[in-house]
């Protein structure tokens, strides 16, 4: 028993010190006792170590490494984004909720077709939030999304038509929380899900996702799902109306992209695949 | 690199230098170690995107308290392949793709590599999880010991001798092999 765990102690050190740049020889000399067994030993992990030739490929690095950097400035800004929100959202509902009580809604009516660049447009942002909050069931709530799905890709255009990149890639995050929002109403409701996959049997704390970890989305049978909007003709309704908007929002994006200022097409392109996800991904939940 | 935990500490707050500075250091560790645990080149690609994708994520969460970044980098990779392997375990593990090799080599020695390398890949396979784990980490993650016994779970003398088993066992499996 000792002699199994020095042993291993003394492969554990050859192998840091081979690590290192030593000799399988300088190492198998400091331990003449043990050269024999160490020796083959050694070699073999010398062997495996050369699989840190595997490289990833140039291309593979490059496109990790932009949607990478891409992703850190997508969670950046959404952290402003919501740091933002969280102070002025309710305040602009207030706001919003006030005029339209002392103003009897024209207001909020005119807000509802006001653009980014306008004053009114944050009492636009909260009525739509209003709207979503007061709206009770789960297919209207996606009807509000989709329309205001909509309502995005046309601030979009208007955007893209006055030349200002950096507001469509804000237009587009807004479209993209839009689609999310509605693939979460969709998304069927974790007390009907079944068949939680468990935790494949590994040794040790593997087992178990520690405290820092991302939690790992319980993986479920897609076999049992339903989005939550089946039922009563509801889900095909949403279809319909998803895939013909999905078609025209995009076809309004294409053409906007044949005559927009060159500067604003990296951002539309952007857009366009931020549109193209979101509604893919609405559409799957559907499925 | 500047020290780990200040840039963690920064990455959590969303400062972008930080992380991408973690990513850099990381990234072909985590390639390697989900490469020869699916030997697989397009899905190591994914998912080693994956990682860091869900690293974004959740790095407000993590907490230092002695638990090293890279373990917890690790565990997610681990994680992201158990997924993948649980949704492919019906499927046999395919050979190590050509491209897996670095293209500057001598085509000789390339030929010798690749042979070790898909040797050691499937190898690898016929070892117990706790052996492929140890090897995965420490020779493609290249790990020490203190940081594969917090991301197993274990004791660094038993990660020491699971990493000694595990060596005796994969030469066996490739002298059987040769």
């Amino acid at each position: 028993m000792k002699k199994n765990r020095e042993l291993e102690n003394i492969f554990d050190d050859c192998l840091e010190r081979l690590a290192r740049g030593e000799t399988l020889m300088q190492c198998l000399e400091s331990h003449p006792e043990q050269a024999e067994q160490l020796e083959s030993l050694l070699r073999t992990a010398q062997a495996a170590r050369e699989t840190s030739a595997i490289l990833p490929r140039p291309e593979f690095r490059a496109r990790a490494r932009y949607e990478f950097h891409s992703a850190l400035q997508e969670a950046a800004s959404k952290k402003r984004i919501s740091l933002f929100g969280l102070r002025t959202r309710l305040v602009t509902a207030m706001v919003a909720l006030s005029i339209i009580l002392v103003s009897g809604g024209g207001t909020v009516v005119m807000a509802s077709s006001s653009m980014p660049d306008n004053p009114l447009y944050p009492v636009k942002l909260a009525s739509e939030e209003v709207q979503m909050a007061l709206t009770p069931s789960d297919i209207d709530k996606a009807k509000v999304c989709v329309m205001q799905a909509d309502r995005r890709v046309d601030e979009i255009v208007y955007l893209a038509d006055k030349g200002d990149a950096q507001q469509v890639d804000v237009a587009a995050e807004r479209l993209d929380e839009c689609l999310k929002t509605l693939v979460e109403i969709a998304s069927p409701k974790e007390a009907e899900a079944v068949a939680v996959v468990e935790e494949e049997a590994l040794p040790g704390a593997l087992t178990a996702v520690p405290e820092a970890a991302p939690a790992e989305e319980a993986a479920v049978d897609k076999a049992t799902e339903k989005s939550a909007l089946a039922g009563d003709g509801d889900l095909d309704e949403m279809k319909t109306i998803v895939v013909g908007n999905a078609a025209s929002n995009q076809s309004a994006l294409l053409r906007k992209l044949m005559d927009a200022p060159e500067s604003v097409k990296p951002a539309l392109h952007r857009a366009i695949t931020v549109l193209a996800t979101g509604y893919e991904q609405v559409l799957t939940t559907f499925d | 690199m500047q020290d780990e935990e200040s840039l963690v500490r920064r990455a959590k707050q969303h400062d972008q230098e930080a992380f991408a500075q973690l990513y850099e250091e990381y990234f072909d560790k985590i390639y390697r170690y989900v490469a020869l645990k699916v030997g697989d080149r397009m899905e190591a690609e994914d998912i080693t995107q994956q990682v860091f994708l869900k690293a974004i994520k959740s790095i407000s969460s993590f907490k230092w308290k002695g638990f090293p970044f890279s373990s917890w980098l690790f565990r997610i990779a681990h994680n992201q392949v158990v997924d993948y392997l649980r949704k492919k375990a019906k499927r046999e593990a395919v050979a190590l793709d050509d491209t897996l090799l670095t293209s500057d080599d001598d085509p000789h020695l390339e030929f010798e590599r690749k042979l070790d390398i898909e040797q050691l890949a499937l190898a690898t396979k016929k070892l117990t999880r706790a052996q492929q784990e140890v090897i995965s980490l420490r020779f493609a993650g290249e790990l020490p010991i203190a940081q594969v016994a917090k991301v197993m779970g274990r004791s660094e003398g038993a990660v020491k001798a699971l990493q000694h088993s595990a060596v005796v066992a994969l030469r066996r499996v490739l002298t059987g092999i040769g």
